[in-house]
């Protein structure tokens, strides 16, 4: 598991010991977290476990009691103009211009980007069916939230992290929101790979959807960092097997519940027919049990 | 041709794909020179990451079953190893093995068991995937 804390952060998002106290309690506890370029991150918690609070510290709108976070290398509490300029950031209550229409405030925010490309800007908004002309205050609660996807997308950044940005979309929306995300990176099939791969954080209660487009899935409770790798190598290793399994070391067990386990077979590979592999559905529930 | 994703299934969503080709091969759906569909129409398809299916071809091309063609994209090989190929560069690493048994006067029966332990040890601790 990667939960070693490399000697230098080497990652495009990355965070060292973050803390985070208010009235004496731990809302974050000492999480460490190197996120590799191209990544796709699903942050999944429960509700209070603190990943909106992780995100603003990352993102720099919230200071941490101690510990550092970095994006693209910079400070998150000093971004750089050129960071600044490469990051996308979706809150869970977007901040917009309620008497601008959509269009206008497109073009508002628009005009804060160099990178900013008004066509792309108008394919995405017409792929999940934004009202152009209509004024920001009149857009649903769903509409409001796919702007403020398109706002932080426009610009083609480098960084992009979402704080439940599917929540209040249907499951039609949420499929074309995850299509959106690789718009403008297509890998062609006769290059080897454009050379910009956003690198994605997504916090999202949305498993199924999460499941499609993950690289890397992070678990979070009560402020602590449970468990982070590759998706794929949660499906390949991670297994749920009965208590009373025999030859489990303390290394190999992730986590116990009840009558049952979820042990890496990494660390036992006797293991490794055993059990099941677990849906990001059931990993969420062991893990929160 | 579609594939056919099942993004909450245990078996990574790569490892579908891999699958997919490798049978439909087999049963002669696809044949060398076909052309499967773009990195990009099959992520948009099943709004999965680009970068997954990207790894299934990857995979794909390095066992040379596909070919990468300019402005075309990935195509089914034309010369895929056949079975006997396969098994002609199996053989001199076995007649190494069968001289070791002669010369150390081991029953025919216990080197096979030897290769069978070996074959099963492999499995288990095979390299995932090759990045």
């Amino acid at each position: 598991m990667n939960q070693t804390i490399p000697y230098r952060q080497e990652g495009v998002i990355s965070c060292q010991q973050l803390t985070l106290q208010r009235d004496y309690e731990t809302v974050l506890g000492g999480i460490s977290l190197d996120i590799p370029r191209g990544a796709v991150v699903g942050l999944v918690g429960r509700n209070g476990a603190g990943k909106s609070t992780l995100l603003r510290c990352l993102v720099g709108l919230t200071a941490p009691t101690t510990g550092t976070a970095l994006l693209l290398g910079c400070p998150s509490l000093e971004l750089t103009e050129t960071v600044r300029a490469s990051l996308g950031y979706v809150a869970q209550m977007p901040d917009l211009f309620e008497w601008m229409s959509v269009y206008e405030h497109l073009k508002a925010i628009g005009r804060a980007y160099p990178a900013w490309n008004e066509k792309r800007c108008l394919i995405l908004a017409a792929r999940l069916n934004l009202p152009l002309g209509r004024a920001v205050r009149k857009l649903s609660g769903g509409d409001q939230q796919k702007l403020a996807v398109v706002l932080a997308l426009a610009h083609d950044p480098e960084v992009l992290i979402l704080d439940e940005p599917v929540a209040s979309l249907d499951p039609m929306t949420r499929r074309d929101f995850m299509r959106a995300l690789f718009i403008g990176h297509d890998l062609t099939d006769d290059l080897p790979g454009s050379d910009v791969e956003p690198t994605i954080l997504i916090s999202s209660h949305l498993l199924s959807d999460l499941e499609r487009v993950v690289s890397h899935v992070a678990f979070l409770r009560n402020g602590r960092l449970q468990l982070f790798d590759t998706w794929d190598a949660m499906l390949e290793h991670l297994r749920l097997v009965p208590n009373d399994t025999s030859g489990v070391s303390a290394s190999a067990l992730i986590c116990r519940n009840g009558a049952q386990s979820v042990i890496d077979t990494r660390c036992a590979p006797h293991c490794v027919n055993l059990g099941h592999a677990l849906s990001l559905d059931e990993l969420f529930v062991e893990l929160n049990s | 041709m579609n594939f056919d994703i099942t993004p909450a299934s245990p078996t990574p969503i790569y490892r579908q794909i891999v699958e997919q080709v490798r049978r439909l091969i087999s049963s002669g759906q696809l044949r060398p020179g076909d052309d499967l569909p773009s990195v990009r129409n099959v992520a948009l398809q099943h709004a999965i990451n680009p970068m997954t299916v990207s790894k299934a071809y990857s995979m794909l091309e390095t066992e040379g079953i596909l070919t990468r063609r300019r402005g075309v994209g990935m195509v089914i090989s034309d010369s895929m190893p056949t079975h006997q190929d396969k098994l002609a560069l199996l053989r001199p690493a076995l007649m190494a093995a069968t001289q070791i048994t002669r010369q150390l006067n081991i029953d025919d029966v216990e080197a096979h068991a030897v290769f069978q332990s070996c074959l099963k040890e492999w499995t288990k601790n095979e390299p995932n995937d090759p990045v």
